[in-house]
Order: structure tokens, then sequence, then C-alpha cells
């Protein structure tokens, strides 16, 4: 019988699910009020104080915030490094997967890849410091944009690598027994029936991107600062701004937030059904 | 792109843009406002203090034209830029804002012009703090040193004090301890009266040592002490010992539950909301004290010096210190200098404190600023300023500081005894010192 | 029509599209990570310092690695905690993700975005901000969990301060950041799952739980695999949560390896000794990546064992 336990098995999921929403609701809204409180009020907890526009003021237009131009730039660092590494690493994984390529180079670019992944970024900071600063290159959105690509590029691959793998095999013969390119095959038939997995990976190179913070520190210059940079200015020394740093997170939150959903609208399901035949 | 350093409101800016040019109009030839320097940049911190500075920023540039671009960054990220700054062929700032602890870093790296250098017998103006002779390097010794090399000028000033809650203190008649004795029978005091913890300690791993600092030192101790012919452990001395037992007792007896992961954040937090009787922190968080919006307890605390032991009184020294790259042009080291030359002017420095600064001088006490209530910290300051040490006065510092954290952090949570903990501690150096390649000679074990 | 070379047209552009697919990415690699990677592994043969302004590097050869087994009692802390951090909360995101790409899968049409939306929220938050958000919501004075606590008559817990709580705590809240991770990658896999190919799977499956063990998850695999080993690599990197939150303490009850590495790296500027931390720890990463793939690998071969029987 499956009914009872289909039934249980869906009540603890669902309980699960929607437990999980009122954990990441409950916090989330608590920290966003924080964005109107002042810090005493923040530091001794009270949910109900009085309401003040401050944090903002101070986020937006004290001396030394450009905090505007740090979300503009972080658009576009991260709009910007999202398109070129998914570009590269969709190209690069469907003819991976796909074609005939000599063993030895698969090995080498995946291994890399990985090995890349699994080291710390941080340490890396410092080498790319010096070789932007000899190319003159230091400061300039090139340099952050560049710098994340390649920190996203592991993951981007191995992401559209699975999700091209998971493409059926018939499908891509049948188009080179068309005669179709390679190229062809890649932007008419594949890149089409991955668009959910691609949106996805798109998404989460988006985020890392747009929450980068080591990278992001040491090669921008007050010009080109992004505003995970300019939020944690307010941790300091002795005391943790807290109002301003609701208040700036909730400004960065709705910028990534609003792009990822619409993504989402252009996913279908079942894209697949009928694509064999 | 564009070029900005500081953003005022627009109104404000026109009006300040108005009158600029209504006095260089009003002016005779010979303008007062042309700039004899070119234009610097300093790398700082965004901090509580970082507006007081900008107000003397400003100051500099309408008395003498010459202009400061800021380089504004975390604390967590300053050091890595000043690093990359100074470690490059070419610097890309001429003047940096050191926190005490890198000091010794970036003095015995060599990245940085001494004063004198520059310009041929400098030397700080009188009265001007020296905070146990960081401004000093010397190179043979590889330690601070009065008579060593002067490097470079303190930004602000800011040793730790004794913090105590007057409105607390009136309402268990308690007055202002002068000993360690004192103090822990005002915090037992406060402890059971039960709305606030009667002391709390700083003891999370990565501010115990400078906490633990001023114990160690009032109590006629140290870490270590640096020789001619090597580095001689003291640590675990019977002074060591003395102090950790008055730190962990304070610590443990009468404070939060679990001291051992009370970091500086959490004590101003708990000064802030009135939950601290009294506490040893910094001067530099009086601002934010004495800030209706950040603080429940305006008006009510005060500083102290810190107790006397029998090593006199001492306080850890936290302060920041202006230091000028050598990767700069001569022309922009000479422009920095004349800032930190005017930096040090006790006009400056009294305006340094009217617009929410702590000052690098320590002749600003009984005077004008003492008398009035919003700066009654100036005497307390000026008291423990000079008493002010640096407990790891080594490039090594850091490495000794993580290791010595560990030790007395499980001190105080009590995984260890305090003899343990000194002689873990002391071990600790001795191998840190040896592989540097020092000669180490160390006392008996407790 | 073939010219002198034999080849057609088509094939030359095949030609050329794998070089100009692979191009990219090689010339990305190898121009911005081969220098940082050797550099690296380079330094930890070394100990470097600064004197007048100049680097000195001292070849020290295999003796950073032999300080960082005898002497660094830190990081070894580290690498225990971070092992159980590691499996444990991947282990909780892998379900908990999995099970919220499923809910949201058969929602209705509002359920959907909205479900997503608040799904997705934990990654979008900028970690410094998840970290300082914690801080207040765990702290003991006035947190908010202990202001419920406190509403149900419950004494104040000390999330933070416990040395054995502590590290129960950040777990916590990576998982908190981190399931939407997952969530966002099962969901785009089930997506993409053929139709028909699970039609065919269900006819001859009896409950729902039959569905999963032998259609869902063995059709997921791949994409479990993978969201799977990437999390392990992130779960070793985790730093903000642990800096924010604890800074490793107290006592070494929250030390993480990647934080230890900052520490001997940045705060102490040692590199050599923190290039040498490093790659002992992209050998234990390794190391789990292996173990857990051998894991799966047996849980199927299990699993098509008693399919084979029944």
């Amino acid at each position: 019988m499956s009914g009872n336990r289909a039934g249980i098995g869906r009540v603890f999921s669902n309980t699960l699910v929607w437990g999980y929403a009122l954990l990441v609701l409950g916090p989330m809204t608590w920290v966003l009020s924080n964005a109107f409180k002042y810090q005493i009020d923040i530091l001794t907890g009270k949910v109900f104080a009085t309401f003040t526009w401050r944090n903002f003021e101070q986020l937006l237009f004290s001396r030394q915030s450009h905090f505007l131009d740090n979300l503009l730039n972080s658009a576009i660092v991260a709009g910007t490094s999202t398109v070129i590494v998914i570009l590269v690493a969709s190209m690069a994984a469907f003819t991976l997967t796909r074609l005939n390529v000599p063993k030895w180079v698969r090995w080498t670019v995946l291994g890399w890849a990985l090995l890349f992944q699994m080291l710390p970024t941080l340490t890396f900071v410092s080498s790319w410091y010096m070789m932007f600063k000899m190319t003159g290159l230091h400061g300039t959105y090139f340099a952050v944009i560049i710098t994340h690509v390649v920190f996203n590029l592991p993951m981007a691959l191995f992401l559209m690598m699975t999700f091209i793998s998971a493409l059926p095999q018939e499908l891509i013969q049948a188009a080179r027994m068309d005669g179709c390119s390679y190229g062809a095959i890649f932007w008419r038939i594949v890149m089409p029936l991955v668009r959910g997995g691609l949106i996805a990976t798109a998404a989460l190179m988006f985020i890392f991107s747009w929450s980068d913070f080591a990278i992001s520190l040491n090669l921008t210059s007050t010009d080109t600062m992004t505003a995970p940079v300019a939020i944690a200015t307010y941790a300091q020394e002795y005391e943790i701004r807290y109002g301003e740093m609701a208040a700036g997170a909730a400004m960065s939150m709705l910028p990534a937030l609003i792009l990822i959903l619409l993504g989402q609208k252009f996913v279908v399901r079942g894209l697949l059904a009928g694509a064999v035949k | 792109m564009f070029d900005q350093t500081k953003k005022l409101p627009k109104m404000t800016r026109r009006a300040v843009n108005g009158l600029a040019l209504a006095a260089l109009l009003s002016t005779s030839a010979g303008a007062v406002l042309a700039a004899d320097q070119p234009t610097i940049r300093l790398a700082i911190n965004q901090s509580p203090w970082l507006d007081s500075f900008i107000a003397m920023v400003d100051k500099y540039e309408d008395e003498t034209g010459n202009k400061i671009e800021l380089d504004v960054s975390p604390y967590a990220g300053l050091l890595e830029k000043v690093r990359n700054s100074v470690r490059g062929a070419e610097g890309e700032f001429d003047l940096l804002n050191i926190n005490s602890l890198w000091l010794s870093e970036i003095y015995s790296g060599g990245f940085l012009a001494p004063l004198g250098e520059l310009s041929d017998g400098y030397a700080l103006a009188d009265g001007v703090l020296t905070y146990g002779d960081t401004v000093s390097w010397n190179a043979d010794s590889n330690t601070f040193a009065a008579d060593g090399a002067l490097m470079g000028v303190p930004l602000n000033g800011n040793v730790q004090v004794l913090y105590y809650n007057t409105e607390i203190y009136a309402g268990l008649g308690l007055t202002e301890p002068t000993t360690w004795a004192e103090v822990q029978s005002n915090a037992d005091a406060i402890q059971a009266a039960g709305d606030a913890y009667g002391f709390v300690t700083r003891s999370g791993r990565k501010s115990i040592v400078y906490n633990f600092t001023p114990y160690l030192f009032s109590h006629g101790g140290s870490f270590f002490e640096v020789g001619a012919d090597g580095i001689n452990v003291t640590i675990n001395s019977s002074e060591g010992l003395a102090a950790l037992d008055t730190y962990v007792g304070l610590a443990t007896q009468s404070g939060p539950p679990s001291p051992g992961a009370v970091e500086q954040g959490d004590l101003i937090q708990l000064l802030s909301t009135g939950r601290a009787g009294q506490a040893i922190a910094v001067i530099g968080a009086w601002g934010g004290l004495e800030n209706p919006e950040k603080s429940a307890v305006v008006g009510k605390l005060n500083a102290a010096l810190i107790p006397t032991g029998a090593g006199g009184s001492a306080s850890s020294a936290g302060h920041w210190v202006g230091g000028i790259p050598a990767n700069i042009s001569p022309e922009r080291q000479q422009a920095a200098l004349a800032f930190l030359t005017w930096f040090q002017g006790k006009d400056v420095q009294t305006a340094y404190v009217q617009a929410g600064g702590v000052p690098v001088r320590g002749d600003l006490a009984g005077g004008a600023l003492s008398a009035n209530d919003t700066y009654r910290f100036i005497d307390a300051y000026s008291a423990n300023a000079a008493n002010a040490v640096m407990g790891l006065p080594v490039p090594e510092a850091s490495e000794i500081s993580s290791a010595v954290a560990l030790q007395l952090n499980r001190a105080v949570i009590g995984e260890m005894t305090s003899a343990e903990a000194l002689n873990a501690a002391a071990a600790d150096i001795a191998t840190i010192m040896e592989r540097e390649g020092y000669t180490v000679t160390r006392g008996d074990d407790l | 029509m073939t010219n002198m070379h034999g080849m057609t047209p088509t094939q030359r552009s095949n030609r050329r599209w794998i070089t100009v697919s692979l191009l990219p990415a090689i010339t990305i690699f190898a121009l911005l990570s081969a220098f940082p990677v050797f550099n690296l592994i380079g330094l930890s043969l070394f100990k470097v310092s600064w004197e007048e302004g100049k680097a000195v590097y001292d070849f020290v050869g295999l003796s950073n690695y032999k300080y960082l087994f005898t002497e660094e009692e830190i990081y070894w802390a580290g690498v225990r905690n971070t092992l159980v951090f590691s499996v444990t909360v991947v282990t909780f995101q892998m379900a908990l993700g999995f099970t919220m790409a499923l809910a949201v899968m058969r929602a209705g049409s509002i359920g959907r975005p909205l479900l997503t939306g608040v799904f997705l929220l934990p990654i979008v938050i900028p970690p410094i901000v998840i970290g300082t958000m914690w801080r207040l919501i765990l702290g003991r004075e006035f947190g908010l969990f202990n202001q419920i606590l406190d509403f149900f008559g419950a004494g104040p817990i000390d999330w933070l301060g416990n040395p054995d709580l502590a590290l129960g705590a950040i777990m916590f809240v990576d998982i908190w950041h981190w399931t939407p991770f997952v969530f966002l990658l099962m969901l785009a896999g089930l997506e993409g799952l053929d139709e028909e190919v699970l039609e065919a799977g269900r006819i001859d499956v009896r409950s729902f739980w039959q569905e999963l063990r032998h259609v869902l998850v063995p059709m997921m695999l791949p994409t479990i695999v993978i969201t799977m080993v990437f999390r392990i690599i992130l779960s070793f990197k985790v730093f903000d949560e642990v800096y924010l939150l604890t800074s490793g303490g107290p006592g070494t009850s929250t030390e993480v390896v990647n934080f230890s590495i900052y520490r001997v790296f940045f705060a102490q500027d040692r590199v050599g000794d923190g290039s040498a931390m490093s790659l002992v720890t992209l050998v234990a990463v390794a190391g789990v990546i292996v173990v857990a793939n051998l894991v799966i690998k047996l849980a199927r071969r299990r699993a098509s064992h008693s399919e084979d029987e029944s």
C-alpha cells in the first residue's frame, strides 16, 4: 500500500520545506527591520523600536560613502563576468563531454580546474595583485572581471558538463548525421535544451561574483569598489554597525534576487519531451 | 573615472565652494590658499574616529590648500592593502595608517622612510606621545627603542583605560578603584546586585593577549625580554602567574558566563547597553558610548587609570601611526611629512578632540578640555597613555600572539590551570623564536 | 565536394570549433591560474622575510611541512573540526535541498516562484551580513533565539560562547546559508529530466519512496555527485561564518582549516607555512571527495544487487 507511506512522507517533506521557509523569512525580516533602527535598539534586541532613516542616510549620503556607485560597480562586474564565464564554460563543456577530444586534454583541463578550485582563493590574491600592478591594470574593471571569471570557471565548467551530458546522445548523433557542424549543434540544439541548467549555473556564478569580497577588496580602487567591500567597512574594530549593514544588505540583495527570479521564468519543464523524435 | 574623495550633501558643498571662492576673491595677490605640495593619497580604515580625522584633513586643506585623498577600506582589509602598496616597486599610497599591532612587521621590513632621512634631525613635537616608544625602531636589536630611527607620527591615540558605570557605582556606594583587589571587590558587589556584570574581560582568542597585557605588566611581569644576546622568555614567572590569576578571577568570578567568547565588539555592546559595571577597554570606544543612537549609558560612564600593581600601572597601546613609504617620489614624501608635522600642533589636537577624536598629545590634560564634561576622559586618557606598553615588540608579534592567545583562552575557559597555560605559552614562544633564529633562554617552568 | 586536403567545409569548421571552444578556457586558466598555483607550491618550500623593502627568499625544503605536522596544533584541531563540519553540513544540505526541489516541482503556479524566491534568499545576502546577522540572533544577552526562549520561560543558551555548542551553531548557520545552492542545482536537474523516461520508470514503481530510490536518484546521480563534490570543496573553504561568529574559539572548538590558513598566511605573514598548509588541505579535500564517491558507488552497487535479487 503506497497511501500511508506516501502520506507520511508528504507531511514530513512539507514540514521540512515550510519550516525552512519560515527559518529563512523570520531572520530575514528581522535583519531588514534592523535597517530602520538605531544601533542601541539593535544591540538590545528590541523587536519594535523607533523608526529611523539614519542608516540609509549614512550609507548613501555620508562623506566617505559612495554606495550607489558601489552597487553599480557590483552590477557591472557580476554581470559581465557571469556572461563571460557561462559562454566560455558552456563551449568548453560541450566539446569536452560530447566531442572527440584526446583524453589527455580532457584530464588536464578538468584536473587543473578541480585542483584550482580546491585551493584557497585568498592565497592567490597577492599574486594577482602583483600581476595586475605590473601590467598597469590594477583597479580597472577588467582586472576584477577576469579574475572573477577564472575564479568561477571550474564550477561553471563542471556544472555545464553535467547538464550537457544529461542530454540524450541520440540527439547529437542525429544532428551530426544531418550534417550539422559542431558550432551549429552547440548553438541551435544544445544550448536551448540545457536552458534550465544554464540559468541555474548562471545564477550561482552571478551570486558568487556579486558576493565576492576577498578579490574585490584587493583588486579594486576607490572608483571600482564593489558593494560587499563597502558593506564590510561597517564591520569595524570596536563595533559592528548593524544598522548600516542591514541597509546595505537590503539594497544589495534586491538586484540579485530580481535577476534570478526573472531568470527562473525562462525555465520550462519537460523541454526534452518529444525532442528525440 | 571620477575622482571623488569625500561627498558632502550638495547644498553644503555649494555653500563651501561659494565661501572658498569669496575668500579667494577677497584676498590680495599672494593667495592664502595656494597649494605648495602635491596631493597625497592616504590609506585608512573605516572606524568611529574616521569622521574626526576627516575633519582634521579638511582643516589642513583649508589652512594650507594642500590636498589629501582618502582611500577608506574595511579594517579587515587595510593591512593587506598597506602590504601590497609598500611591497610593490611603486607605492599606491603616500601616507599609511598603520595599527600598532602591525608596526613591528612594517618597520622591520624596511618599507618606510625614516623621518630623519626626509628632514635632518626631525623629531616629534614635545608633548606628542610615543606609546611605548613605538614610533621609533632600532634595526640592529629589531625592536622598538627610543634611540632608534623615528619612523612615524601617531595619528590616533588609542590606549586602554578602566571604564566604570557611575550610576551603578552610585547605587552601590562604590568608589573608583586604584588596585586590582579593589576592582575585584567592586565587581563582586556589582555582580551580587544582579543587574549587571561586575567586570567584563575580552577573553576571546582574538583579544585576550591585548587585554591581558596591562595585567601582566602591572604585576611586574612581561611576555619576554629582548636583549642584546637574544630573547629571554619571562611569561611563566611568578609575576606572570599572579597576573593571570587576577585576570582569570575577574573573568570567571564576576563576569558574563562565557568570558572565553567575549571579543571587543561584545565588550562594547555590554558597556553600551548598561550590562557591564566595569571593564578595561580602549578609549576609542568613548565616542560611541556617548552617542545616544548607539548607547543607553550616555553620560553615565567614566574613565580611570588602570589599577596599579607591583609593577605600577600599564595600558596596552592600540594606537595608529602614520608612516611614509620609501617607494614613492621625494616630493610626495615631503608633502606627507608636511601634513604629519602640522597634525602634531596643540591647537590641531585640541580641535581633533572637539571633533570626536582621541589626541596623540599627552599634555592636553588639565586644560580647557578637561573642564568640559563631554571630554571628561582626557585626564584618565593622558595618564594611561603615559604608561602605554607594547607587549610583543618584535616582528613575530602576530605569530606569538596567536599561540599565547590559545593558551590564555584555555586558562579562562577552564581547560587548563593558569600555571599550565603560562608554561605552554612559554614553550610556544620559545619554539617560535628559535625557529626564527633567535637565541632563546627560559626560566624554569612554574 | 572536397578540397585538396580531403576535408569538407563542415569538417574544417568542426576542427575550428574544437579549438575555438577550448581556447578561451585554457587561455584564461593559463594566464591567471598557472602563476598563482605554481607560486603557492614554490612558496611552500621557502621562508619569506622582508628586509629593507625587499623580499628575502630562504629555501628550507620540506621543513615547513615538518613544522606543520609537528608543531601546528591549532591547524590539526581545525582539520578535525572541518571534517566533522563538512560531513555534517553537506549531508544535511543535500537532503534538505533535494527535498525542497521536489516540493517546488510539485507546487502550483503561485507556490513555485514564491517558494523559489524565499529559498534563494540566504545565498543572495552578502556573506558578511549573514555572519553579523546570526551573531546578533545567537547572541547570549539580547539575541532573538534567546528572547524566544525567554518568552517560553527557558533560560538563555550561550549558542556561540559554549565550547560544546559553538561548532553546532556554526554548522546550523552554514546549512541555512548553503542549502539554496543544492536546491537550485537539484531543481535544475529535476526539471531537465526526460519526461518519457520518468514515465517509463514510474510504471514499475508502487510508492513515491520507490520512485525516489529507483528512478529519480539514479537519473539525477551525475547532478547529485557534482553538487556534493562542490559542496564538500566549499565547506572546506568556510570562512566568513567562523570569522564573524566565533573567530575559531572558544578554545579551538570552532577552529576550521581555512581560518587557520588565513591566520597564518595573512595575519602572521608566514607565507611559506600558509602555502604548505594549503597544499596539505588540498590533499585532505581530495581524500574526502574520493571517499564520498566510493560510498556512493558502494551504495549503488548494493542497490542494483538488491534489484537483481528481487
